[in-house]
């Protein structure tokens, strides 16, 4: 059943007669729209990795991060509306300080992940509000280890070993299949997550791009920080050479 | 009425995930005059053309001071302008007040953009229809920031927003490698020379309608400043020996002509 | 005597009030009866207490020293507290008074630091912010009659400078290059001043350590809420570091010669 025109996909709180909430779906189209956001969980940490598409030459590099960390040991990569992604972050944030406030204890990205799902869910029952357009990976080491999740506008949230969402999330799948994520090293997952950035980027559709990436494992004490500029030069250089040898 | 059936209010996504109420909102941005900003690694200034409704009145304000630290030059309703520039004063009081610093500029952006945020999502509002550009020293140097009614806000070497603003851009696009080791004059000189672009045909700037303000030192026709860098605004007969400075203008027989909006589809930055 | 004019000259019966002559405001219960009818008291006094802090200012930055005791009453209840905290990399905070405040303090510290390491733009809370914001909290409590109830010394050292400040759970503040809480106050602090004032340039951490070290001395001879087991804690260029669980040497023979004390009777 087609969805324009039918009235049924004016409001997130109107489904159509076939079961569909259209309003959740065009959010989705928000997301797949932007550029392209994966997480790889390996054997002793967890990586994010982010096309950031770069609109103006004006911008200053390295300012304006699309991956931001909610908790020491917590990070988290949007695609979407940024500024929906800001929204989620802040909320994150607070769910996390309001665990550790009650738990004494470093929230679980479980947790976090679970409480967001359900902040994001309630934003698609009611018509006076707008489903989130964006899709969030959760990363961090807790007491259960490297976790990595990610919430959907549906509210939907789900654990993985390797996520990608947005714009190049297909191929970027079918690459994360290829890898045995569980025995990889934290270090090996950078130069990985790099490669399958730069694979995925469609140099002839889209503007300039900015790599961005973080991560958390032993090397960083556990802690979420971005990946140190060394590394970060050397996953980018060596993510081009895989490219050239791809093609 | 409508343009489309997706447009009537911000809390609906058209099926290609895009918020029309939330770019009609930018619109209204680029209905305001244009504004200018440049960093250098010494300072941070904004430059703007001001209006004024007829002969017997006065020229509009573009510039507001936020704190001794920061300041924005402002395009669109100047109504939402000062709303959201006295929302920014006291986030800035109240870091002055609790950790006796001056607010970290990033963080200020910030806080505005989370505020706008949440009229492009709930019903009953409207996203706000003014864009800054902010520009303030803290611990971490000079900054130039751009906030627009999406929500969003972004660090950039130089920007341009408002009515034909894109002119400015392109002329900032061609110098911005070099402001990073300008001077103060040389810097404003630039501005001027970007603002300059988004004149119509038979307009030019002169000390009524152009605003300066800038922080970081004190330039070479300045009195000393204190506290050290603070911002502030030059108008009238002080902006006369900048305007002065200026080259004139290398008249291309083509007027540099201005490429289209962003094609629609891929549009999901909601950037102006 | 009655001060109500409007129960002057009529009969009095508290039990029975047909005609409903009994004024309003003498009518028996007519009073609010919550939680608040007999007033609200609060925090009188702390309960589980630690002693001195004593911080100075020395050649590298700032060292501070307190000993790991909790005392309940005159009791030394809890011998390994620890009343030295680093709060990001470039403070410490040091406690006197009321224990479990202190913690609570600990934990708003560590839900700010956890917000500024989100940020994650390069700025960072200093010893400077981190005084400013403990004076407003302390204030702020104080003015709802609600104190938590400390002295604080907080020091650092951030861009190149050394910081060494005082609040108390009246928010008042103070700096100065040497600064002592507690009984330390009456008794460390001539001390600390003779040694350190003038010298805060001089002094190598050697020097600072031994000036700390006699202070804390002293201090165990003559506060009987004090510990020989402390912790010092320098905060330099270098960063902030706390040591462990330090033993005071310390000598006791001239007891002997005291009046009522041990097998001597008189």
């Amino acid at each position: 059943m087609t969805s324009i025109g039918t009235g049924y996909d004016l409001s997130a709180s109107t489904y159509s007669p076939d079961g569909r909430i259209f309003q959740v779906e065009y959010a989705n189209k928000a997301v797949e729209n932007s550029g392209t956001a994966i997480g790889l969980r390996v054997k002793d940490g967890v990586v994010l990795a982010v096309e950031k598409l770069v609109h103006s030459k004006l911008l200053v590099p390295g300012a304006n991060r699309r991956i931001q960390t909610i908790d020491r040991h917590i990070g988290m990569a949007t695609a979407g509306l940024l500024a929906d992604g800001r929204n989620i972050s802040n909320r994150a944030r607070s769910e996390s300080a309001s665990i550790r406030k009650t738990w004494s204890e470093q929230p679980t990205v479980n947790a976090i992940s679970n409480r967001i799902a359900l902040y994001a869910q309630v934003y698609t029952l009611y018509s006076s509000v707008r489903p989130f357009g964006i899709s969030t990976i959760f990363a961090g080491i807790d007491k259960n280890g490297p976790s990595l999740y990610v919430v959907e506008p549906s509210g939907v949230c789900l654990g993985y070993h390797g996520a990608a969402i947005g714009k190049g999330r297909q191929l970027a799948k079918t690459e994360l299949e290829k890898l045995n994520l569980s025995e990889l090293s934290t270090r090996e997952a950078v130069m990985e997550a790099a490669r399958i950035i730069y694979l995925v980027h469609d140099d002839n559709k889209e503007k300039e791009f900015e790599l961005e990436m973080s991560w958390i494992g032993d090397e960083t004490n556990g802690l979420h920080v971005p990946v140190p500029a060394d590394l970060l030069t050397e996953a980018d250089r060596k993510a081009k050479e895989a490219l050239e040898n791809f093609e | 009425m409508f343009r489309n059936t997706y447009d009537s209010d911000n809390t609906v996504f058209s099926p290609q995930g895009r918020l029309h109420q939330v770019e009609y909102a930018l619109e209204a941005v680029k209905q305001g005059s244009a504004a200018v900003g440049l960093r250098s690694k010494t300072h941070a200034i904004l430059l703007a053309l001001k209006r004024s409704t007829g002969e017997l009145a006065s020229y509009q304000q573009k510039m507001f001071r936020i704190d001794d630290h920061v300041g924005i030059a402002i395009a669109g309703l100047t109504s939402d302008a000062r709303v959201l520039s006295n929302f920014m004063r006291q986030q800035a009081l109240s870091d002055r007040m609790v950790f006796n610093r001056p607010t970290p500029v990033n963080r200020l952006v910030s806080a505005l953009a989370d505020k706008a945020q949440v009229n492009t999502q709930d019903y009953g509002r409207r996203p706000y229809g003014v864009g800054f550009l902010v520009i303030g020293q803290d611990q971490t140097g000079p900054h130039l920031f751009e906030f627009s009614p999406s929500g969003n806000s972004y660090e950039y070497f130089a920007m341009s927003i408002g009515a034909r603003s894109q002119s400015a851009k392109t002329y900032l696009e061609k110098h911005y490698e070099s402001f990073t080791d300008c001077t103060l004059e040389e810097l404003i000189k630039h501005g001027l020379h970007a603002l300059r672009e988004t004149l119509q045909q038979d307009k030019e700037l002169n000390v009524n309608n152009t605003s300066i303000s800038i922080t970081g030192p004190s330039g070479l026709h300045e009195k000393p400043v204190s506290p050290l860098g603070k911002f502030r605004i030059v108008e009238g007969d002080a902006v006369k020996v900048y305007l002065e400075s200026m080259d004139e203008k290398v008249t291309d027989e083509a007027p540099a002509s201005v490429p289209p909006a962003v094609a629609a589809d891929e549009d999901v930055q909601m950037s102006g | 005597m009655d001060h109500f004019p409007t129960n002057w000259g009529r009969p009095r019966n508290d039990a029975v009030d047909v005609y409903g002559t009994h004024p309003i405001h003498s009518r028996p219960n007519n009073h609010p009866k919550d939680a608040f009818a007999d007033g609200v008291q609060r925090t009188q006094q702390p309960i589980v207490t630690g002693t001195s802090v004593l911080a100075i200012k020395y050649k590298d930055g700032i060292m501070m020293a307190a000993d790991n005791l909790a005392s309940y009453g005159s009791l030394a209840r809890f011998k390994d507290i620890q009343r030295l905290h680093p709060v990001g990399q470039y403070t410490v905070i040091g406690a006197g008074g009321d224990m479990s405040d202190f913690q609570y303090i600990q934990r708003i510290l560590e839900e700010l630091s956890v917000d500024e390491i989100a940020a994650q733009d390069g700025h960072e809370l200093g010893p400077v912010e981190i005084h400013e914001y403990m004076s407003q909290v302390m204030y702020a409590r104080r003015s709802k009659i609600n104190p938590l109830w400390n002295s604080l010394i907080i020091g650092g050292f951030k861009d190149g400078k050394r910081f060494l400040s005082y609040v108390d759970l009246l928010g008042t503040t103070y700096s100065a290059s040497t600064l002592a809480t507690g009984y330390g106050s009456y008794i460390a602090l001539p001390l600390l001043r003779k040694a350190v004032e003038g010298y805060e340039d001089a002094l190598t951490e050697e020097q600072a350590r031994k000036i700390i070290q006699e202070s804390m001395r002293v201090l165990f001879y003559r506060d009987a809420r004090s510990l020989n087991k402390y912790q010092i804690a320098t905060i330099t260029a270098a960063g902030v570091w706390v040591s462990d669980s330090l033993h005071l040497e310390t000598s006791w023979d001239f007891a002997e010669d005291i009046r009522g004390y041990g097998a001597q009777t008189q």
